[in-house]
């Protein structure tokens, strides 16, 4: 009886944490003024402004063009790649899926600014093409930039799910097609594919509805051209009064929220039915690789070129650039070269704090998301109750929050109550952030390691006499360790990667990179932020060498 | 009641060891839940293990063993704080024939010297015949009948069990009388007595079951036989089975050598035939 004690406690903390946010933002968006000030009321002023503003709507119509443009751009190049990497003889197959999952770990704003620094009017690369060919044959600073570059980045989570199709697929469905004489081309356009397209479909939906997660990819490159996406309208909204008008961010959050949740409950559905096809699967025995014969070669410079554009590109930029003092043409490398920026991180003790708070967050501050992740798993695992899809639903909840918004939810929530108020300037409302804006993917983390336990290990236990409680702390949580190890070092990657949830929370004692990145970002101080992106960068390189040493599967 | 209060003793089908315990602490951890102290839960694990042969296995990891001392070690895990009952789940369904054979016999004499209660799940019947004293018979979770393992083999209650048992031939034909717990079956148009184990009116349709090796097939007539065609004949290594037919009839049998080509008498003893 003890243990259903625990269930409940732990799904009404988890409820709490993830409604009080949400219930909060739209209490908000119906009072005609912020509402910690003392005279408050009902009203829909905040909704007939937003509504009637013509720069709300173009931002709409931006986020669903970037959408679309990163989901045409990611989901067939995705296809492709888990399709060479899966069923070909592609050279490197083995190595490359971890390299090809590199662009998930990285920052989108870091690798924003190496665009930039990169790529810009005045970028590193531009003035090398410029001195070949006499022009700078892009703009990076455009809408097609913005989706061309954040579906480059997408193609991983394409490909993920792909892939994961693909594998689940017996080759023993291709075989039968090849024995009664469909060449492999036919194979894979006519079996493959159609088999697959459940879960390509499920990738598409599921890249079109992170790009209203985007943020710092529109806010580097679009607002310099007055292109605004929904969460940089929303950024651009706090000084938009002079006061702050948190009834139209509020309304802002609404008219996300109402977006993404039935993006993600479309996401729910075409996850099971994408499932209910890998259930088809044969005998898994593996068949000998496609051959590519002569397309070998291209085929592994295509993946190289998608890898050197999305990663290698920015980050060489955004490092070099850290490196000199200045860049323009007709500059000479050997003369600028320097390490007065790094230097000059260590003359701002916020920047210094942010870079240890960094460190703390991500292992600290991960290990106990990972505890807090764990726990709510253990309170729904092998529960034969209504209430797990109750958990189901509160934990897919926040997905629907981008992470600036959450982290704006989050701020009121700790001016609104006053108990909790003094947390806010302190690590603990960050961590909060983070881990509620994460709970979807850490519970998926950590489930998935549960649901390898077999059920008859507690069973067992049961037998034997244990209570459900001591099952779970002399079996189930023993044998899942190395999963939680694996959950942390993943959870850790995140959380120091993680840049928009922090923008809001940030002040002194809570300053982590990502969030000091888009506040000196907004100073144009290029040589403090490429540095410091560096240092970010450094520190998720280190957690995926390790990761992948280890032999952590970097997915959920 | 939840399973943790029950108090029985369960072996599963997969043994279910926690791998990432020793042997010794698998078979401890009932003791410890029951705050068992500690010299003693080393004492009693140690007689455990003892006496299912692992004694020297104590410190390994449950991957550490074979498929067969995985098995014993479950055993002595439920054995060890001493069950009213032990549930065995398929015991040896995990285990490769020749292995099963072993392990068969090495449960019966553990179960009988030990003098514990079991109950054994299985679905099969060599092995419920050998472990068992009495066998449950269930269909669809309904008792068709119990007994000793001579009963169900020797008298079978119902047609059911008379086919789960054993390797049977069927002989589907009309009754033709029934009287004193003897009855008539007409099958290919002949007569044929057996035992009466049905409830059928004479006239309506009646099967007649025989076990294989009951059939007799060295020419010898007791009058209670058929003609039949030789089909086929299979070499089992100690013996033939031989397949016989006449029109939609077929019977099976064992031979000890070989037989001819041809038509041959097939004799049924009527004490052996029952017809339900």
């Amino acid at each position: 009886m003890r243990f259903g004690w625990y269930r409940f406690l732990v799904i009404a903390v988890a409820a709490v944490a993830v409604l009080a946010p949400l219930v909060l933002v739209f209490y908000q968006s119906f009072l005609d003024a912020p509402f910690f000030q003392p005279v408050t009321h009902f009203s829909l002023e905040a909704y007939s402004f937003i509504l009637s503003e013509s720069d709300f709507w173009d931002a709409f119509v931006t986020t669903l063009l970037i959408g679309a443009g990163m989901t045409a751009i990611a989901v067939p190049l995705g296809a492709i790649l888990a399709f060479l990497i899966v069923r070909t003889d592609l050279p490197g197959r083995s190595w490359l899926e971890p390299v090809i999952l590199v662009p998930i770990f990285v920052s989108a704003i870091v690798l924003a600014f190496g665009y930039v620094v990169a790529l810009g009017p005045v970028g590193i690369f531009s003035i090398m093409v410029k001195s070949w060919i006499g022009v700078v044959p892009w703009n990076i600073y455009s809408l097609a930039s913005i989706a061309i570059v954040a579906g480059l980045m997408h193609v991983p989570h394409v490909y993920l799910y792909t892939a994961a199709a693909l594998r689940g697929l017996g080759t023993d469905l291709e075989e039968a097609a090849r024995v009664i004489g469909a060449n492999p081309w036919r194979v894979a356009i006519h079996v493959s594919l159609p088999m697959v397209m459940p879960a390509i479909l499920f990738a598409a939906v599921l890249v079109f509805f992170l790009g209203f997660e985007l943020f710092g990819i529109p806010l580097v490159l679009g607002d310099p051209q007055g292109i605004l996406v929904l969460s940089t309208y929303l950024y651009k909204l706090t000084n938009l009064l002079g006061v702050p008008s948190y009834q139209l961010m509020a309304v802002v959050v609404v008219a996300i929220v109402v977006v993404t949740l039935p993006l993600i409950y479309l996401q729910r559905r075409l996850l099971r039915q994408s499932q209910r096809y890998v259930s088809m699967r044969g005998k898994g025995q593996r068949a000998a690789p496609l051959r590519l014969g002569n397309w070998r070669w291209p085929a592994f410079a295509f993946i190289a070129l998608w890898f050197f554009v999305t990663v290698v590109l920015p980050i060489a930029g955004i490092t070099l650039r850290s490196f000199v003092v200045t860049w323009g043409e007709g500059v000479k490398l050997t003369e600028v070269l320097t390490l007065d920026h790094y230097r000059a991180l260590l003359n701002f003790p916020n920047i210094e704090r942010g870079i240890l708070n960094t460190l703390a967050i991500g292992t600290i501050g991960g290990a106990f998301a990972v505890v807090g992740y764990t726990l709510v798993a253990l309170a729904i695992h092998r529960w034969n109750s209504g209430w797990v899809r109750f958990v189901d639903y509160i934990v897919m909840l926040p997905r629907a929050m981008p992470g600036i918004v959450a982290g704006l939810a989050l701020l009121w929530v700790f001016l609104f109550f006053k108990p909790i108020s003094p947390l806010r300037a302190t690590l603990v409302s960050l961590w909060l952030a983070y881990t509620i804006v994460w709970f979807a993917y850490g519970m998926r983390l950590i489930s998935g390691t549960l649901l390898q336990v077999a059920p008859e290990l507690e069973e067992a236990a049961r037998t034997v006499g244990a209570s459900e409680a001591r099952v779970m702390r002399d079996v189930s949580v023993p044998l899942i360790r190395y999963g939680m190890i694996a959950s942390w070092l993943l959870i850790f990657l995140i959380f120091v990667r993680e840049y928009s949830t922090g923008i809001y929370l940030l002040g002194p004692g809570t300053e982590v990179i990502g969030s000091l990145l888009v506040s000196l970002w907004g100073t144009g101080d290029v040589d403090l932020v490429s540095a410091l992106s560096v240092i970010n960068v450094a520190m998720i390189g280190i957690g995926l060498a390790i990761a992948v040493r280890l032999g952590v599967r970097l997915h959920a | 009641m939840p399973a943790e209060q029950r108090g029985l003793g369960l072996v599963f089908q997969s043994y279910a060891l926690w791998p990432h315990r020793t042997v010794q602490d698998n078979v401890a951890y009932g003791l410890k839940l029951r705050g068992v102290a500690a010299d003693e839960i080393k004492t009693r694990v140690a007689k455990a293990l003892e006496q299912i042969g692992l004694g020297h296995l104590a410190a390994r990891y449950p991957h550490q063993l074979s498929g067969g001392q995985q098995q014993r070690v479950a055993l002595a895990r439920a054995l060890v704080y001493e069950p009213p009952v032990i549930l065995l789940d398929e015991p040896l369904s995990n285990l490769d024939a020749k292995l099963r054979e072993e392990a068969r016999a090495w449960l019966r004499q553990l179960i009988t010297s030990l003098g514990l209660s079991a109950l054994c799940v299985t679905h099969d019947q060599v092995e419920a015949m050998a472990l068992a004293d009495r066998i449950i018979l269930l269909n669809g979770g309904v008792v068709e009948q119990e007994g000793t393992p001579t009963e169900l083999y020797t008298a079978p209650r119902s047609l059911f069990a008379a086919e789960f048992m054993g390797s049977n031939s069927q002989l589907n034909g009309t009754l033709a009388s029934r009287q004193g717990g003897q009855a008539e079956i007409e099958v290919e148009g002949q007569r044929l007595r057996g035992v009466d184990r049905g409830s059928a009116a004479p006239g309506a349709a009646a099967t007649g079951v025989i076990r294989l090796e009951a059939v007799r097939v060295d020419g010898a007539s007791g009058g209670n036989g058929l003609t039949m065609t030789l089909a086929t004949q299979m070499y089992l290594g100690e013996r033939w089975e031989v397949v016989f037919t006449r029109g939609a009839t077929t019977v099976r049998a064992y031979a000890h050598a070989p037989l001819a080509e041809g038509e041959h008498h097939v004799e049924f003893p009527p004490d052996a035939l029952w017809i339900f």
